[in-house]
């Protein structure tokens, strides 16, 4: 079998300072200015007013009697029962009961819920305006050829990650263009930023995707969502709940499983 | 285990807090903003609460100065922590109705500022004047009542006034926020077994207080093994049970919890009994793996001991 003969390119070895540092310096200072923008930007978690904070806690005291009623004995469960269904069904935590029944409210007209959809943009904003200018940039001024061989060898599969940009068919999938450069910094610069400006800095955009995505629990009270319509649902969840005690023949647990 | 300035020095017993309030001039003469650690400010914070307890009130001060300079005076955890700064340093009576009136002050601006709230009903708490504490507490806990510090306090404060059935109510809250805590579920039964005592007419309601506590009593232990004060009261609720097992009326089942059998009650007042006497003699002895019980609690649990046996 013949050996494949080992593909060797010559380039201006000034690439190596023209055009991988640049990059990789350009996309570091980025990240630090981003992070310290959106410090800048971000506005001071908006403060509840009592009604909305009451409207919010019944309906978590609800959800937890619902949870640990097990705890209790069957008279001060069926008390608080009876009492927390009478008031979530009259509306009487609501933040403002004329409301009730009034179906969902439109979240745009909702001053306070413009302001966290505002909030979102302006993160997406910051992170979507410096990386279309910095690949324009590479685009514009080193798109087209190779600048970098890797030390290891790849696989076929590689050649459209690494190559981009660059149309040469045959070409062995270590050879790496600029773009695909500038890739790989977006995705590994994630420890540099964590090491520069602590952990929970928001240059590196994979912490921003994961927060998209654990921020859902949090829209239980979000905007677009009808209190009173969570009131009923809780109520109806607790008038069905059968009861039974974690006291229910605790001492002959006891007796059994403790010996002296 | 030594004290350590990031637990919160209220839960430390006398002497550990003197100890951690002489270290605030070591840790007082690093500077402030030299590098930021996450303990740095817990570390202030749990120094200006021993500092106070100790009558520091100096160096607390010092502690106050640097937590405002970090947060600002308008953080509403700075705001308390100087509240009650003000509150130490009062002279009399006249100073402690100013301090008040600057909550109310502060209060008027923002209903939902939790610490100063809190730190109101304390001071009411601490003049005296327990029914305005108490009234507080439940406007409170009206618009945010999954708060377990406050029901826990409410419970308190209804038990100081002997109003046993809404400390019990206030305390089965506590439960409904964290079902586990066995230190809950012994006090709980602590007050039942208190409510059965006082319920004087005897009988029905009284049967049932006892029912409930010794299982609250259990439930504890079953949480907690060796758990000094559940077997405590588990151990004085079968005394009286079995002392009073002649006239025990008719159980009805309406929904409370009823007694187990005199067979049961014999077996757990037996179990008990061994119990104490194992952590008493092991904790005297100082074995390895018993210490940590509190001196007095081990004290208490000797002297109920020795009571039962002059008694049999």
């Amino acid at each position: 079998m013949a050996q494949v003969p080992v593909q060797t390119i010559h380039r201006d070895p000034q690439l190596f300072y023209w055009i991988l540092f640049p990059i990789t310096i350009v996309m570091i200072l980025t990240g630090v200015l981003r992070h310290y923008a959106s410090v800048l930007m971000q506005s001071a978690p908006k403060k509840l007013d009592q009604k909305a904070i009451r409207e919010q806690r019944s309906l978590l005291h609800g959800i937890n009697v619902r949870g640990n009623f097990h705890a209790l004995s069957k008279k001060s469960f069926a008390t608080r029962r009876d009492a927390l269904v009478t008031a979530f069904e009259s509306g009487a935590y609501l933040k403002d009961p004329e409301r009730a029944g009034q179906g969902q409210p439109n979240p745009l007209s909702d001053p306070s819920s413009m302001e966290g959809m505002m909030g979102m943009m302006k993160n997406q904003m910051a992170m979507i305006i410096p990386n279309t200018l910095i690949m324009s940039w590479i685009n514009a001024f080193f798109s087209g050829y190779v600048i970098m061989k890797l030390p290891f060898p790849l696989t076929i599969k590689f050649k459209s990650m690494l190559q981009a940009g660059v149309m040469t068919k045959d070409m062995d999938p270590r050879w790496m263009s600029s773009i695909s450069w500038y890739f790989l910094c977006i995705f590994g610069l994630q420890s540099v930023f964590n090491f520069l400006l602590g952990s929970d800095n928001a240059a590196s955009q994979m912490a921003q995707q994961m927060g998209g995505m654990g921020a859902a629990p949090a829209q239980m009270f979000g905007p677009g969502v009808d209190p009173d319509k969570q009131f009923k649902a809780e109520a109806e969840n607790l008038a069905v709940i059968e009861h039974y005690s974690v006291l229910d023949d605790v001492e002959d647990r006891l007796l059994e499983g403790i010996t002296v | 285990m030594a004290p350590s300035l990031l637990y919160n020095p209220a839960k430390l017993p006398p002497s550990a807090a003197l100890q951690l309030a002489q270290q605030a001039p070591v840790v007082l003469q690093g500077s402030s903003s030299a590098s930021e650690t996450v303990d740095q400010w817990a570390t202030y914070e749990n120094l200006l609460l021993s500092c106070l307890r100790t009558g520091d009130d100096e160096a607390a001060a010092k502690c106050m100065d640097r937590l405002e300079a970090r947060f600002g005076a308008d953080n509403e955890r700075v705001m308390a922590l100087r509240g009650l700064l003000s509150e130490a340093q009062a002279q009399n009576n006249g100073e402690l109705e100013a301090v008040l009136k600057q909550y109310d002050a502060i209060l008027e601006g923002n209903s939902t500022n939790i610490p100063i709230t809190k730190r109101r009903i304390a001071l009411l708490r601490c003049m005296g004047r327990v029914s305005d504490a108490a009234s507080a507490l439940v406007q409170l806990l009206d618009f945010s009542p999954t708060d377990a510090e406050a029901w826990s306090e409410l419970s308190d404060l209804y038990f100081t006034q002997g109003l046993y059935s809404q400390a019990i109510y206030a305390l089965e809250e506590v439960l409904l926020l964290s079902p586990n805590a066995w230190n809950i579920h012994a006090r709980l039964g602590e007050l039942q077994y208190m409510a059965a005592t006082t319920s004087g007419n005897g009988g029905g309601s009284q049967q049932k207080y006892l029912a409930e506590a010794l299982k609250r009593f259990a439930r504890s232990i079953e949480l907690c093994d060796d758990y000094l004060r559940g077997y405590y009261g588990l151990k004085l609720v079968t005394t009286r049970l079995l002392k009073e097992q002649a006239k025990q009326a008719k159980q009805t089942d309406d929904g409370e919890f009823t007694l187990p059998d005199s067979k049961t009650i014999e077996r757990l007042d037996e179990l008990a009994t061994a119990k104490l006497s194992e952590i008493v003699r092991h904790s005297t002895l100082k074995d390895r793996g018993w210490r940590g019980y509190d001196e007095r609690e081990v004290a208490a649990a000797r002297e109920l001991l020795s009571q039962n046996g002059i008694e049999r």
